[in-house]
């Protein structure tokens, strides 16, 4: 049988889940779609139905109504064990088997797939390598591991038989912000090289601006609020539930989502060593600053204060300081921010590894959020 | 000290007997196990009934709560006319009393696995069995094999009143103590028979305790 079919590897259309002996529904009329290779990560209040949307998409709750397609094929249809065998699913609470070593939980799928001894150990190891666990891990049961460790073999479990979608809920809640952070950047790291179709369910917007290719911000009732690119939400929030949810400082999470890369970079008030005095003061001038950095090529020499135009015959001649307020042009927007406020200086030098490439300052950065 | 200790026991009786007193030691043993493995065996029956269809678990227990509290000597007297002074009417009686316990510790203990484990096995795709078998049952033994210990010692305890239809293991040197209670025989066969009784308890609750740690190592090894 063939269903009609979009390129999204997920689609939810209209799906409505109400539980037995409930007033209003848990997910209301839901349509999304997931298109291959992205992150879709569900976001919202405690309650709204974040859970029950992943669940259903496993078939681990039936919809009351609506269809679900996964990869083509209406999950309805499917048998249930098959399905659930090739989507990988990282429940809230973990959920390791303590009875079971590392390397047992990370092989459930494969033995159930029936794969041989040879193949299941050498993905086992592949994976341990991949969530970046140690190999003496391997042998030790989930209590003997922390928090974080134990997380990382939740995800290297639904990797193990590279299922091409997944579902994680909550994947990185049980973890302090330190070891959130550091497994967030090794999530987004793998997924560039895996390229999975994943729903991610969180309950932080941070996380869900920072992994997410699109978000989706339900309401209490299952009602989505908005679904759309993070950086799109941010700029556009489609209404006060969501810019509210955003929080006060939308403009600051947009710009952490901006590259450097990207932006408009300024000259700033730096001149070549072979430049008059009198350049220098013009351009001390045009950027309203007493102070003015000197630049050859690729290289920024260093900066000195305008007095020093006063006693010095040329450019050249005027002993410089380094210039230190500098930043990667792989950084954000936010982090050039961070580089101006925290230091004296009213602009950050950008660099792509030793080569200098322009000046930012706060004005440049705040003209950037808007565009 | 000395004096009591003579005066009740024959040590004598103790040498020239060993071969019986082995004997009996063996037929208690055997009248155990059976008893432990048939109730466990119908315990686990019982047990999955109660957990598939909840509404089984009270009349069960109610059942088996019955049984539990009939005193022993009345229930074999009321079987003897049926089942005659067999192995069969001193195991029905034996396995009667391990069901209440056997069937409330298993049913705890499948109860107890923490709900985020069964999900995640059965979002794994696993199916009822397998989750029973793989999952449930083995985090559930720790539990299980408490239920067996009481149980163990329970019977040991109640296999000396099988005594009173001819089988009985070391009851039997209680009961023909008992018997010819006013000779030194009388009470060396009273005090040998309880005592090994005690020690056998004793033994078989240790070595269960030891087949639990063999069989959970995951339960032990904890980080803090
Ligand atoms: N089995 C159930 N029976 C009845 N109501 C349920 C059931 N499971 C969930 N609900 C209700 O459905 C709503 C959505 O629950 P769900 O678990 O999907 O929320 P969630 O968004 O994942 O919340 P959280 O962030 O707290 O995990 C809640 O109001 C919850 O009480
Ligand atoms: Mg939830």
């Amino acid at each position: 049988m063939v269903s009609p079919v979009s390129d999204a590897m997920i689609r939810l259309e209209a799906v409505t889940k109400q539980y037995p002996g409930t007033m209003t529904p848990a997910v209301d009329e839901l349509s999304l779609e997931i298109p291959e290779g992205e992150i879709a990560v569900l976001v919202g209040p405690s309650g709204c139905g974040k859970t029950t949307t992943l669940k259903m998409i496993n078939r681990l709750i039936e919809p009351t109504s609506g269809e679900i397609v996964v990869a083509g094929e209406r999950v309805t249809e499917m048998d249930q064990s098959e399905l659930r065998r090739g989507i990988g699913y990282v429940i809230q609470q973990i959920g390791l088997f303590p009875h079971r070593t590392i390397a047992e939980n990370i092989a459930t799928v494969p033995k159930l797939l029936g794969w041989d001894k040879a193949r299941t150990n050498e993905r086992i190891d592949e994976l341990i390598d991949v969530v970046q666990l140690e190999p003496e891990m391997r042998d030790r049961y989930p209590a003997e591991l922390s928090g974080g460790q134990r997380q990382r073999v939740g995800v290297a479990r639904a990797l193990a038989a590279d299922p091409p979608v997944m579902l994680m809920d909550e994947p990185f809640g049980a973890v302090d912000p330190i070891v959130r952070s550091a497994l967030q950047d090794q999530f987004l790291d793998l997924q560039h090289r895996l390229n999975k179709t994943i729903v991610l369910v969180t309950h932080d917007i941070d996380e869900a601006i920072k992994l997410g290719d699109r978000v989706a911000i339900l309401n209490v009732g299952g009602i989505l609020e908005q679904y759309a690119p993070p950086s799109d939400m941010l700029r556009e929030p489609a209404n006060a539930f969501v810019a509210d949810f955003l929080g006060s400082d939308r403009g600051l999470k947009r710009l952490g989502l901006l590259p450097i890369r990207n932006a408009n970079l300024e000259m700033g008030p730096v001149v070549a060593p072979t430049a008059h005095p009198q350049d220098a003061h013009r351009v001390m001038e045009q950027y309203g600053v007493d102070w003015f950095a000197v630049a050859e090529g690729k290289r920024l020499l260093g900066w000195a204060p305008g007095t020093a135009l006063e006693t010095a015959p040329d450019v050249r001649s005027i002993p410089l300081q380094p210039y230190r307020t500098r930043i990667d042009v792989g950084s954000t927007l936010k982090e050039a921010l961070d580089a101006v406020v925290s230091s004296r200086a009213p602009m950050t030098a950008v660099f792509d590894g030793d080569d200098y490439l322009g000046m930012l300052s706060a004005d440049r950065i705040s003209r950037e959020i808007v565009q | 000290m000395t004096l009591v200790a003579e005066a009740f026991v024959d040590w004598g009786w103790i040498g020239d007997n060993l071969d019986e007193i082995w004997d009996k030691v063996a037929e208690h043993l055997v009248l155990t196990g059976i008893a432990l493995g048939v109730g466990l065996a119908i315990s686990l029956a019982l047990a999955a009934l109660a957990l598939r269809f909840r509404r089984s678990y009270t009349p069960i227990t109610w059942m088996t709560g019955t049984l539990y509290s009939i005193p022993s000597l009345a229930l074999f007297a009321f079987l003897v006319p049926i089942t005659g002074f067999t192995t069969l009417t001193a195991e029905i009686g034996l396995v009667s009393y391990t069901l209440l316990i056997l069937i409330r510790n298993i049913v705890a203990g499948i109860d107890g696995v923490p709900p985020d484990i069964k999900e995640a096995a059965v979002g794994m795709g696993y199916g009822r069995l397998r989750l029973f078998f793989e999952i449930e049952l083995p985090l559930a033994l720790p539990v299980i094999v408490a239920g067996m210990r009481i149980a163990a010692v329970t019977t040991i305890g109640l296999v000396t009143v099988t005594a009173l239809i001819g089988k009985g293991g070391l009851g039997f040197f209680i009961l023909r103590g008992l018997q010819r209670f006013f000779s030194t025989v009388g009470s060396t066969e009273i005090l040998i028979g309880t005592l090994l009784s005690v020690v056998l308890a004793v033994i078989v609750d240790v070595g269960l305790l030891l087949l639990e740690r063999a069989l959970t190592p995951w339960a032990r090894r904890k980080v803090a």
